[in-house]
């Protein structure tokens, strides 16, 4: 069922996985309507760079992010830019890295952490990631319980990480906002913030909705209450956008301001999927669930960005090329509840394969330890793929860690690709980063050194870290 | 033992043995030997390790300079006592009742599908351990051949399990209750088993007689106990336990030990640790470290290893492999997988290739430690494994183009 007020946004709704990323890319950044909030959008990014230096890394064997292998190349960058990619390059007044025999590539992307919100220590005074008391929260924010001081954040670093998405747990149908952040740890969370990174939506399906509300005696505890539940919230987010617009088409005419209806948390984040500034990030491990979800979607118009974990996303690989639609997916995780029991270890790889390569995969950790080793992960999705018989290389594999989560999280612009007039956020590796063996030597996020291994001053050192075990040392420079 | 009785009456048709020739492996023997060589193999044990080997009747597998190891021996899993985590009726590993004296070893499922998924990838055994527990003591794990078989191979009750650490009650109770709980099953006055049941300490804390003949059998050295610990004061607290009451000790976790590194060395203890998990995920582990296998491995201290996550147990290779990639020697990773975990568990005649063991052995697709490599055969007790799984028919499945309901492709 269509609707016709949705035609003048359907500009607005093509952000999608599919090849004609740019174009779609710069349709969602530069959304110029508001119509959700009718306000500034308040707290925005105040990310600043650190100081960088411009830098020639010399002859460095390279994966761009966009399928291609490069051996033996230089990269130039300044002012957090990436300036100039080939052969030879000669800059007299560049920081030189010699990078021979080591790798390149874009610095990696989490498309779905819960750092933050779910801090190291692991305990209930800062587990914050699950707003667990209704089965809509669509009013909460991540990045309003994400502890700035997390430990886990410089343990990414070390392991490529230059960005990550955090999104709220999924206990619930509508579980709130993420948000994505460069992984520059700092005092003031807006501080980290990506700049112009859109906010995403955490949607779950299956079992963990039904059983957090279902052992309490309240909806949803089947998969049909689940599904009752999205459609219900849909219908009211509908409404409150018809309002909205009603009410700014009547300002408009009446050049001056008339009383503007009353703001909903809520309905402003649903509301904002709606007109396609926010993006769907949809926690859902069934096939035939991510169906209904698809449905759902035409139903009320928007646009899914990625099903998050998906075990069964191998079953409907083709459907989600079709609908532009990105698989976030483990290489291997499976077994610990019902829903995840039909693993297989060439999911990710049947997912991109899918229409002879249209599909989008991604590799995700949901894991603080994952997130370190996103590379190791891509190797062995990418080793299954290869024993199911589909030729993919590492240059393509290596898409899954960088540009597909960086669409995923609608920064494909700014980074995910070794490109001129990119954000340098770029990883040197000390070996090819597909063996488990490979360390990041450096770690660059807007040309500047976030991470040097082996230099102390480059090793970031949160407050949590200090003095807290001997008070005249750092918590982890054994 | 069926199989075996079976097999006898089968050979005696036939005269010739089931024997097979791995060729030209590079044979990593899990005792810290690495080299080019054969491996013959009759019935299910391995007969000869040498150069140039050759037999007539036996079935030959090119292993073309592709590394070959023992059988990966999992020293702390779910294989067979949990199919699906969050679902408790597939769940065998908590007891209700016993503490100390629960037993897994009846539960066994030959035919979890966690099982073949382990096996192909390069698990051949495993010691399958209680989980949950509210006792102080968690019960006993078993040692398990991953052959499938319904007429298990095993070795029941191998080893204790216990842990020291935040409990949002006191440790230091924890440790007091153990030391009791030791005392009485010392039995240094050899009453009978009743007698000591009867006491007010046992009969408050439910003790039933397998829990204290359990207990009797930790304090008598004859299986050791597993420790689960962190905290480096908590490190100490276990070797002082060790030490007084005379315990074949292994601590497991032990994320601060590098804090404590020369008396866990002095003390003689192995240790179970996952290389991977550096995250100072409670306030007992805040010096944890991804260099820990390295730093342990490199004092002279034995490690094996365990995963992160249940159901795949192989990736103890990915962490193994991550040990050496902050320092650990690649042969001590080779051994904390294989050969350390047999003679630490006392699992006799496996872990490592060498004449008269057991034929558990597993070729590889590339360097067993990194994660992308992968079994090209396995061998449990002579006999080449299936390499199917559940994961492997579901992806032919779905990697079938034919223009038909998913149901119809079989």
């Amino acid at each position: 069922m269509k609707n016709h007020l949705f035609l003048a946004f359907s500009m607005l709704l093509i952000y999608s996985c599919s090849e004609d990323v740019e174009v779609s890319q710069s349709s969602t950044a530069d959304a110029p309507a508001k119509s959700s909030s009718l306000e500034r959008e308040p707290f925005e990014s105040n990310y600043k760079p650190l100081e960088s230096e411009r830098t020639l890394i010399k002859s460095v064997n390279l994966y761009d992010g966009l399928g291609n292998e490069y051996s033996n190349l230089d990269v130039l960058f300044d002012d957090g830019i990436i300036k100039e990619i080939g052969k030879d390059i000669v800059d007299n007044n560049a920081t030189i890295i010699d990078a021979r025999g080591k790798w390149l590539t874009p610095g990696l992307i989490d498309i779905h952490s819960h750092m933050g919100v779910y801090p190291a220590p692991s305990v209930r005074t800062s587990s914050d990631g699950n707003e667990a008391t209704s089965p809509n929260t669509a009013e909460v924010w991540a990045e309003h319980s994400v502890w700035s001081q997390d430990p886990q954040f410089s343990l990414a670093l070390k392991g490529g990480v230059t960005a990550f998405h955090v999104l709220p747990g999924s206990a619930n149908l509508f579980g709130g906002r993420g948000a994505t952040f460069k992984n520059i740890p700092r005092n003031i969370i807006h501080d980290m913030k990506f700049p112009g990174a859109p906010h995403s939506l955490k949607m779950a399906c299956g079992e963990n909705p039904k059983r957090v509300y279902g052992n309490r005696g309240s909806a949803p505890s089947t998969r049909m209450g689940n599904m009752a539940g999205y459609r219900k919230a849909w219908i009211s987010a509908v409404d409150y956008q018809k309002r909205q617009n009603e009410y700014i088409k009547k300002s408009d005419q009446a050049k001056e301001l008339v009383d503007p209806p009353r703001r909903n948390l809520e309905l402003d984040t649903l509301a904002g999927v709606l007109s396609g500034e926010i993006l769907v990030q949809n926690h859902c491990y069934r096939a035939d669930e991510m169906a209904n979800m698809i449905e759902l979607s035409k139903e009320f118009d928007y646009k899914i960005t990625a099903f998050h974990h998906a075990v069964e996303a191998y079953k409907i690989a083709d459907l989600l090329a079709d609908e532009g639609i990105c698989g976030a997916l483990w290489a291997d995780w499976w077994g610990f509840k019902h829903e995840a029991y039909d693993m297989v270890p060439a999911n990710i790889a049947i997912v991109d394969q899918a229409r002879s390569g249209k599909g989008c995969a991604i590799v995700h950790s949901d894991d603080e330890v994952g997130i370190q080793h996103l590379n190791q992960e891509a190797a062995k999705a990418l080793s299954a793929g290869l024993r199911a018989g589909y030729e993919i290389s590492k240059a393509r594999a290596i898409k899954w860690i960088t540009s597909n989560p960086a669409k995923a999280a609608g920064i494909l612009d700014q980074t995910g690709t070794i490109e001129i007039g990119k954000d340098a956020d770029l990883v040197i590796w000390s070996k090819n980063p597909f063996s488990v063996y490979a360390l990041a030597e450096y770690v660059f996020i807007d040309g500047a050194e976030a991470f040097v291994r082996g230099e102390k001053q480059t090793q970031p050192v949160t407050d949590f870290d200090l003095g807290i075990i001997n008070p005249s040392d750092e918590r982890a420079s054994l | 033992m069926k199989r075996l009785i079976l097999f006898v009456v089968f050979l005696s048709f036939n005269l010739t043995a089931n024997s097979i020739l791995i060729k030209s492996g590079q044979i990593h023997d899990g005792q810290g030997n690495s080299f080019i060589g054969d491996i013959l193999i009759t019935d299910n044990k391995i007969v000869e390790v040498g150069k140039f080997l050759n037999s007539s009747s036996a079935k030959v597998i090119e292993a073309r300079g592709k590394p070959v190891t023992p059988g990966l021996i999992s020293p702390i899993s779910n294989l067979g006592v949990v199919e699906i985590n969050a679902l408790d009726v597939t769940n065998d590993d908590e007891p209700d009742f016993f503490g100390p004296g629960f037993s897994v070893f009846n539960a066994f499922n030959p035919h979890s599908t966690l099982i073949p998924w382990n096996r192909s990838n390069g698990v051949t055994s495993s010691i399958s351990t209680p989980g949950y527990s509210s006792h102080i003591f968690k019960g006993m794990g078993s040692f398990f051949l991953l052959d499938g078989n319904l007429d298990i191979t095993g070795d029941p009750d191998v080893a204790m399990y216990s842990r020291i650490g935040a409990t949002g009650g006191s440790r230091a109770e924890t440790i007091q209750i153990m030391e009791s709980l030791f005392e009485l099953a010392k039995n240094k006055d050899g009453v009978e088993i009743e007698e000591l049941l009867e006491t007010t300490f046992a009969s408050s804390l439910d003790m039933q007689l397998q829990d204290i003949e359990a207990l009797s059998r930790v304090v008598n050295k004859e299986i050791p106990l597993v420790l689960e610990v962190n905290r480096a004061s908590d490190i100490l607290q276990a070797l002082r336990l060790k030490k007084e009451f005379d315990l074949d000790l292994v601590l497991m976790s032990v994320e601060e030990a590098p804090l404590v590194l020369d008396q866990i060395q002095a003390s003689g203890v192995s240790v179970i640790i996952d290389p991977m998990d550096n995250i100072p995920d409670s306030f007992d582990e805040l010096a944890s470290n991804i260099k820990l296998g390295g730093i342990l491995s490199n004092a002279g201290i034995r490690v094996m290893f365990s995963t992160q996550r249940s159901h795949n147990y192989h990736l103890m290779r990915q962490g193994a492999g991550n040990a050496v990639a902050h320092g650990m020697n690649y042969s001590a990773g080779i051994a904390g997988m294989t050969s350390s975990v047999a003679e630490i568990f006392n699992i006799q005649n496996r872990g490592s290739i060498k004449e008269g063991n057991f034929a558990d052995i597993v070729i590889w697709s590339d360097d067993p430690l990194e994660p992308s490599a992968y079994p090209t055969s396995v061998i449990i007790n002579g006999d080449e494994m299936s390499l199917a799984t559940r994961a492997s028919r579901l992806t032919e499945r779905y990697t079938d183009k034919r223009d038909l309901p998913s149901a119809y492709k079989h």
